[in-house]
């Protein structure tokens, strides 16, 4: 049987870019949800964000490219540079055809396509930019970074809400199983911080309208909680089968090596409150890992801060954890730096993978009152715990369930 | 500023390209390597530049850039 490793990660988060910068952050507990100041939210019922103002910075994206993308394809490109060096691949030495991109997205590149449509009402027709049509869709990333680097094999972009992101590794680990390619590149980007794109995630209603205290306001599994905040950035790794990567003497940073995922059908917005069918979604990525419950050393919540979505997922660890279900550790680190909605899932993947490499739990900021109160949170500070399993849980609206099992190398 | 230097300006404000990549007798498909997109709204550029109406089938990024001077001349005048 094959097993799929990492080899390499890149994130570009409000929390920083690259993983020192990053993992610094993380473990320090420190908040990265400010108020919004690119451009003028001040009447928006929610207008903190985990933002990036530093990109240009990191950036090795020309300027000719650059006027041609979104902001969320230019993070995705950073993103899968930084999991590439990391994981010291070339892609011009590898067989183009075996190499594949799988990424996730849920609402596409918004600050591009507000300003041409800006311009198509000011201006008319011939004020749009011809690259508008190639730049604003989810799978606009996936086209950039395959172009920006000769990759030809079987790709895909998923678009299932914020779940998208831990599907596309999902999905990823299935192909390489199969023999289908021998390279992967796997994650998922999201640019919400534009006018456009953060009144839609107001209006649905989900997020905390308390901007006063930005870096208190993301409080999931907290009785007080009152919606998320969103986070832009991106998440990238470098899968590839195991003894492949050991036969070319690449840094293990870890192995995936289960996925499940399933449906509520119960409603568009809400999940099924009984949490039965995210459990099947953990029971899938078990069983697939050929791993019991009590392997698991630290749970990744998905962390709404919102009533039904705290309460379902919780029921969920319940019903696959049973009694144990009260001493994993759990924490929700995206209540540092915000929601990155389809790049969520691959984010806590990777910062899953780094928990593992420094045997350090990340915390969950803002949990004063537990709710419900008998899961073994890890909160306010990182907990040093060895990690050698654990399990990521990523939902999108609509009741979209889906788990991945990591495991170290 | 000659018909010619203020065609190279377009393409080097457009594409942020050196003007010295830009060759008089390439196409610009082998000098600096436009894609349709790119001629779609250099050919945009150009008609506001030079206050003329160009075709995009009379323009590609197979045109040099002495082939684009002739066209432009022959629309001004």
């Amino acid at each position: 049987m094959k097993t799929i490793a990492v080899t390499g990660i890149g994130v570009v988060t409000p929390s920083g870019i690259g993983r020192r910068q990053f993992w610094a952050n993380i473990k320090a507990g420190r908040s990265f949800v400010r108020e919004i100041t690119r451009f003028d939210a001040s009447k928006y019922p929610s207008r903190i964000a985990g933002q990036i103002d530093d990109l240009d910075k990191y950036s090795h994206v020309s300027e000719r490219l650059l006027k041609k993308i979104d902001a969320f394809s230019h993070m995705a490109l950073v993103a899968s540079e930084l999991a590439l060096q990391e994981a010291g691949i070339d892609i011009k030495k590898e067989d183009p055809e075996r190499v594949g991109i799988f990424l996730g997205n849920a609402i596409g590149g918004w600050l591009y396509a507000e300003t041409e449509l800006r311009d198509l009402y000011i201006e008319g027709r011939e004020g749009v930019s011809p690259y508008m049509a190639s730049a604003w869709f989810p799978a606009a990333p996936q086209g950039q970074v395959s172009i920006y680097y000769g990759i030809k094999g079987f790709s895909k972009t998923v678009v299932a809400d914020r779940a998208g992101s831990l599907m596309a590794v999902g999905y990823a680990r299935k192909t390489l199983l199969k023999g289908k390619l021998d390279l992967i590149l796997a994650g998922g980007m999201e640019a919400p911080v534009t006018p456009y794109a953060l009144l839609c995630c107001n209006t649905y209603g989900g997020l905390c309208t308390e901007n006063s205290d930005p870096a208190a306001a993301y409080r999931p599994f907290d009785k007080s909680r009152a919606g998320f905040v969103v986070g832009e950035g991106a998440a990238i790794m470098v899968m590839e089968e195991l003894e492949r990567a050991k036969d070319r003497g690449a840094a293990l940073m870890g192995k995936i090596t289960g996925y499940g995922t399933s449906c509520d059908g119960v409603d568009r917005i809400n999940p099924d409150r009984s949490g039965r069918q995210l459990a099947r979604a953990i029971k899938n990525a078990l069983d697939e890992a050929g791993i019991a419950p009590e392997d698991i050393d630290y749970i990744s919540l998905d962390g709404m801060a919102d009533d039904v979505w705290d309460q379902s997922e919780a029921e969920a660890i319940k019903m696959v954890f049973g009694e144990q279900a009260g001493d994993v550790p759990v924490s929700c680190p995206k209540s540092m730096f915000g929601n990155l909605l389809g790049a969520s899932g691959a984010l806590d993947v990777i910062i899953a993978l780094l928990a593992m490499e420094h045997s350090l739990i990340p915390p969950t900021l803002n949990l004063r009152d537990p709710d419900p109160a008998w899961l073994n949170y890890v909160k306010d500070k990182a907990l040093e715990r060895r990690v050698d399993k654990a399990l990521v849980i990523s939902r999108g609206r609509g009741g979209i369930n889906s788990a991945l099992v990591v495991e170290k190398a | 500023m000659d018909i010619k230097d203020r065609i190279k300006k377009v393409f080097v404000e457009l594409l942020r390209v050196k003007p010295e990549e830009l060759k008089e007798e390439a196409r610009l498909y082998d000098s600096i390597g436009v894609d349709s997109t790119e001629m779609v709204e250099a050919v945009i550029a150009l008609e506001k530049e030079f206050g003329v109406k160009l075709s995009q089938k009379e323009i590609t990024k197979f045109s040099t850039l002495e082939e684009i001077e002739k066209v432009v001349s022959s629309r001004s005048a």
